[in-house]
């Protein structure tokens, strides 16, 4: 028999800044065409936390990031949106297995406004720790952002290149070497549409069903729309500093193969404090 | 009213006699008042390879001859504060009742799958009506199935006679009669068992006896606490 006062929500804070290097912003195939950058990036989050039964918790959550290009300003964006999540653990302990369902939508504004738009992602994964210092998941995602602007160039083909839809799969799992450094991997594949930037390229624009022009890149750049299918692996080093603060190194290598004879790889690399109250 | 007996014995002795009666009186009273036994303090020192200090490792002294006095039990307390179990270790006695008040905003689930006791508190805000009894010895590693980083340990000694080291990595237990005792140390991070940190200690020949142990202690595993940062792509 237990004196329950009314249970109230938890709140939590958080937030992060730091680096990303991209080497492939445009995700353009040819070395022509190839644009690499480096951004300054914050972002914060905040909400609520509920626990409806003792194998449940419930988040609510508000969040805001931006990113600050050296050299592309136009990619310079700010964006806030708004996510919950739902998890629940089959059992009592610190290793039973878990589900979660996970919905965020955001808004995100570029200064090149081409990209503008809101986005709508879900998440459902499964996963299980391995004693205290090992766990891993699997899991699916839905991805649709939909464009503000509709700016075709070309009569008859939509100029709503960030109009995108796509849905994935994902395995990850994380080690904790020390109590200090957790070493994570994580592997997608994901299928849908994908933006390359490039110069006028007759082989892209047949295969392609939104066009538009892209001056975050130049004058002479167009992005357009294909189908294509992404397999990207990334590698999280996390290093804590005490329990309320990180930093992180995250390495990801993707590659996109968006049709037969266009394929074309990024990698980003982002360094990044991370704090939560 | 009519005197009492002693009264009247005391007014049939005569002056003097009665002096000597009054000192014999006192001495025998003095001797009976007199401890059978004077108290002695086992004085631990716990450190790690390294030298420093280690806080939170308990210490237990056990009779050799297994007379060890009944303690009366009083309520123990394993708060919850920022999501953390405070103290993160404690030590009882067996038998202790042990109370899981909950300060936190958000509700917890305190549980143990430990052999020295299995318990699930429900999903509960304030404080349990019921303390826990932990009524068998051993280590009880506490968890909450809401915040999986959440750790405690309840050491539950056969022995009244225990004491737990701070930030010092000193402990002392006090009060003991003397004679001789095996004393152990057990730490969360210890490696190896600890009946192989047993002495022998012997509180007959000293008030005070001063032991010390250098322990090898390795990592804490535990959930992670801290953020790990994420970070998105586009496509």
């Amino acid at each position: 028999m237990l004196v329950a006062p009314v249970a109230r929500a938890d709140t939590f804070a958080g937030a992060s800044g730091g680096f990303v290097y991209d080497d492939n912003l445009t995700r353009a195939q040819r070395d022509a065409d190839i644009r690499a950058d480096t951004a300054a990036t914050v972002a914060a989050s905040g909400g609520w936390f509920f626990v409806p039964t003792g194998q449940d918790g419930v988040s609510l959550s508000l969040h805001a990031e931006g990113q600050a290009y050296a050299r592309f300003h136009g990619l310079d964006t700010i964006a806030a949106g708004a996510g919950a999540r739902w998890r629940h653990k089959f059992g009592v302990g610190r290793d039973v297995p878990w589900i979660a369902l996970a919905l965020d939508v955001s808004h995100g504004a570029w200064r090149d406004d081409i990209r503008d738009g809101n986005r709508l992602d879900a998440k459902l994964e499964m996963g299980k720790r391995f004693g205290p210092t090992f766990d891993a998941s699997l899991g699916v995602t839905l991805d649709r952002r939909t464009a503000d602007h509709d700016r075709p160039v070309v009569p008859g083909i939509s100029g709503k290149v960030f109009d995108l839809a796509g849905h994935s799969a994902f395995a990850r799992a994380a080690w904790d070497v020390t109590p200090d450094l957790q070493v994570a991997a994580r592997a997608d594949v994901r299928r849908g549409d994908v933006v390359s930037t490039t110069r006028i390229n007759l082989e892209i624009f047949e295969a392609s069903d939104a066009i538009a022009a892209d001056p975050a890149f130049g004058p002479d750049f167009f992005a357009y729309r294909l189908r294509g299918t992404t397999k990207t692996a990334t590698l999280n080093l996390s290093y804590a500093l005490g329990e309320r603060a990180s930093l992180n190194l995250t390495y990801a290598d993707a590659r996109t193969s968006a049709y037969d004879g266009l394929d074309y790889r990024n990698r980003a690399t982002t360094l990044a404090l991370a704090w939560s109250f | 009213m009519p005197p009492s007996p002693i009264a009247r014995a005391r007014a049939a002795v005569p002056p003097l006699p009665r002096i000597v009666f009054a000192v014999l009186a006192l001495a025998t009273l003095a001797i009976a008042a007199r401890p059978a036994h004077a108290d002695g303090d086992i004085v631990a020192t716990v450190t790690d390879d390294h030298g420093a200090p280690v806080a939170d490792a308990v210490v237990v002294a056990v009779p050799v001859d297994g007379v060890m006095k009944v303690v009366p039990h009083r309520d123990a307390v394993v708060d919850q504060v920022d999501r953390e179990f405070t103290p993160k270790v404690i030590a009882v006695a067996v038998g202790t009742p042990i109370v899981f008040p909950n300060h936190d905003n958000v509700r917890h689930q305190v549980y143990s799958f430990s052999r020295a006791k299995r318990f699930e508190l429900p999903l509960y805000a304030g404080v349990p009506a019921q303390p826990i009894v932990f009524d068998k010895p051993g280590v009880v590693v506490l968890g909450c199935n809401i915040h999986d980083w959440m750790i405690g340990y309840i050491y539950v000694s056969e022995s009244p006679y225990f004491a737990k080291t701070g930030a010092d990595g000193k402990a002392t237990i006090a009060g003991l009669a003397p004679r001789d005792y095996v004393v152990r140390v057990w730490h969360l991070q210890q490696d190896g068992l600890e009946d192989a940190t047993k002495k022998t200690v012997d509180l007959a020949k000293a008030k005070t006896v001063s032991v010390a142990w250098s322990l090898t202690l390795r990592p804490e595993t535990r959930v992670r606490r801290s953020p790990v940062g994420e970070s998105a792509g586009h496509y």
